[in-house]
């Protein structure tokens, strides 16, 4: 308890005497984690909307005319499973009751959509899945050219070329997030360990003296230690409080009036994301003050 | 206590301040460490306190070799060895009362201890009324009665005094080494470095005498003996 009192307090004092470095280092970390937080809420939402998007990227919708007769269907089945290129457990028959059922669950708040139905539009079809993305082409042009019974398949559809466009830019946009990350991670360790060094400087005729009485390393490093902690700290719980206000003002608000292109962000995310942004906050603080020491602390 | 054998020691740019230095300093013994500045016996001081480890010899305290002494082990080395400096190196933003109490808390004393030992030792150097002065509200003769009294409170085997009456005014410079023949009575070793002719003149101590880095003279009951 007294080393503790006595830790914190100089912890303290040593803050207070550089308060303007230390309200930089402490604004970097908040601005990486920050951006790492909306790398990571961007990156949930997107998802969140390809997922609810009606077709994959991957996946590949066979539509049969209403004439197929079963054995027909089922060469035209034992043909798509054999495609090289398709996953051969990813090949599901979905009839045209159940299709139907599925549209009515998915407009239940349209139901102007359906109610007037006096007989089921939707055909019997297969969703089936390439075993690589980037195949669905070639499986396209294949089962049009090649299918048995091709007269009876109405249909082809795919992935729209938009959303694998927008799959690409979204891969490039986390890459480039998560690089600004590291790289803003790195500067704010740096300018931790800056602080640290000039709060080494400011005490170094102390330092000296703690030697000289016989304290130890740990004993002389653990206040150092501290104050990069807690800036990385003060600074993750700055950038928590910034991602939750972007949050509620402007992703909820663009949820709600964007609502056509289904956004959405995972209400368990944010108690993962947030712990996370405090262990990464501590932890750079922590390797801030331990270069500081490391270089700049001959004990 | 202390033994050294054939120490060597030199600084970059090859300067040998230390040559070849065989002594022994037996316990509770009291011993003056003289010669003229740039002679070798701030070097001395240090290697025993592992500031400087020396280029060549063996140095042993308390019958360990401290050159093979692990880094980590070197701050319970310097606990049980207290030091005291011209410059006083007093903490000016801590009162005499804090200035001391910091050398117990650095090895991890209570406070409750402390606030028993400390005002004990201060009365013992004279400042048993100055606890809550700052460093620069007393004199040179006070500042380094501070410093003796942290030197002390730990009640350490050896104290070593680089030139403690430097910064004293003369007429003051005599109480100082009274202090430290006081702790040298309780048991305490004591070495104190010193070009001050008149001081080991009037104590009569042995005294070991260096040149170039050298001892040139060690005698009891000696004096200062330069021209
Ligand atoms: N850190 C150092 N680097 C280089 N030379 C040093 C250093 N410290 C002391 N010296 C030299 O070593 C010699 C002995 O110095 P020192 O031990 O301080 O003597 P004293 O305390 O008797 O004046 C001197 O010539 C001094 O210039
Ligand atoms: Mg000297």
């Amino acid at each position: 308890m007294n080393k503790i009192t006595y830790f914190a307090s100089e912890t303290w004092a040593s803050l207070r005497k550089n308060l303007i470095l230390a309200v930089a280092a402490i604004a970097v970390v908040a601005v990486s984690l920050g951006i790492l937080a909306l790398v990571v809420m961007g990156w949930n939402m997107f998802s969140n909307m390809i997922k609810s998007a009606e077709r994959k990227v991957g996946e590949i919708d066979v539509y049969l005319s209403d004439l197929t007769m079963e054995e027909e269907r089922q060469a035209i089945e034992a043909y798509l499973v054999s495609i090289p290129e398709v996953d051969p457990l990813q090949v599901t028959y979905k009839d045209k009751e159940t299709a139907l059922q599925e549209f009515k669950e998915r407009f239940k708040d349209q139901p102007e959509l359906w109610e007037y139905l006096t007989e089921n539009p939707l055909p019997n079809s297969y969703e089936l899945s390439t075993k690589d993305p980037k195949d669905v082409g070639v499986v396209v042009g294949e089962i049009s050219n090649n299918a048995p019974y091709r007269e009876r398949i109405e249909d082809i559809k795919s992935a729209s070329g938009a959303i694998e466009k927008l799959e690409n830019i979204f891969d490039k946009f986390r890459q480039i997030g998560i690089i600004g990350v590291i790289a803003l991670a790195i500067i704010s360790i740096l300018l931790v360990s800056v602080t640290i060094q000039v709060a080494i400087f400011a005490r170094r005729r102390e330092i000296g003296i703690m030697k000289l009485v016989g304290a130890t390393n740990w004993f002389i490093r653990w206040p150092f230690l501290l104050e990069g902690v807690f800036e990385g700290l003060l600074g993750s719980i700055v950038a928590i409080l910034v991602s939750w206000a972007v949050k509620v003002w402007i992703l909820d608000k663009l949820i709600d009036n964007l609502q056509f292109l289904r956004l959405s962000l995972s209400s368990s995310l944010l108690w993962v994301l947030f712990p996370c942004m405090i262990v990464g906050g501590i932890i750079i603080g922590a390797l801030g003050s331990a270069y500081a020491l490391g270089r700049f602390l001959e004990v | 206590m202390i033994r050294m054998r054939r120490v060597t020691k030199v600084y970059k740019g090859n300067v040998y301040a230390l040559e070849d230095v065989t002594v022994d300093i037996e316990r509770g013994e009291f011993a003056f460490l003289v010669g003229p500045s740039g002679s070798g016996k701030s070097t001395f001081i240090k290697l025993l306190i592992k500031e400087e480890e020396p280029t060549g010899g063996q140095i042993y305290i308390a019958d360990t070799n401290i050159n093979q002494l692990r880094k980590w082990k070197v701050p319970y080395l310097r606990r049980k060895i207290g030091c005291v400096f011209q410059d006083f190196k007093l903490l000016p933003h801590k009162t005499v009362y804090q200035n001391v109490a910091y050398a117990m808390e650095v090895t991890g004393k209570s406070h409750r201890i402390a606030e028993q030992q400390v005002p004990e030792v201060l009365k013992l150097v004279g400042l048993g009324h100055k606890l809550e002065s700052f460093p620069d509200e007393l004199s040179g003769g006070e500042q380094q009665r501070v410093a003796i009294a942290r030197a002390f409170i730990n009640r350490p085997p050896i104290l070593l005094a680089d030139e403690p009456t430097g910064n004293v005014d003369p007429s003051l410079a005599d109480g100082v080494v009274r202090l430290l023949e006081k702790i040298n009575d309780s048991g305490t070793t004591v070495i104190m470095a010193t070009h001050d002719k008149q001081i080991v003149n009037t104590f009569r101590k042995r005294v070991i005498a260096m040149e170039n880095g050298r001892i040139i003279r060690d005698q009891d009951r000696g004096v200062y003996g330069y021209e």
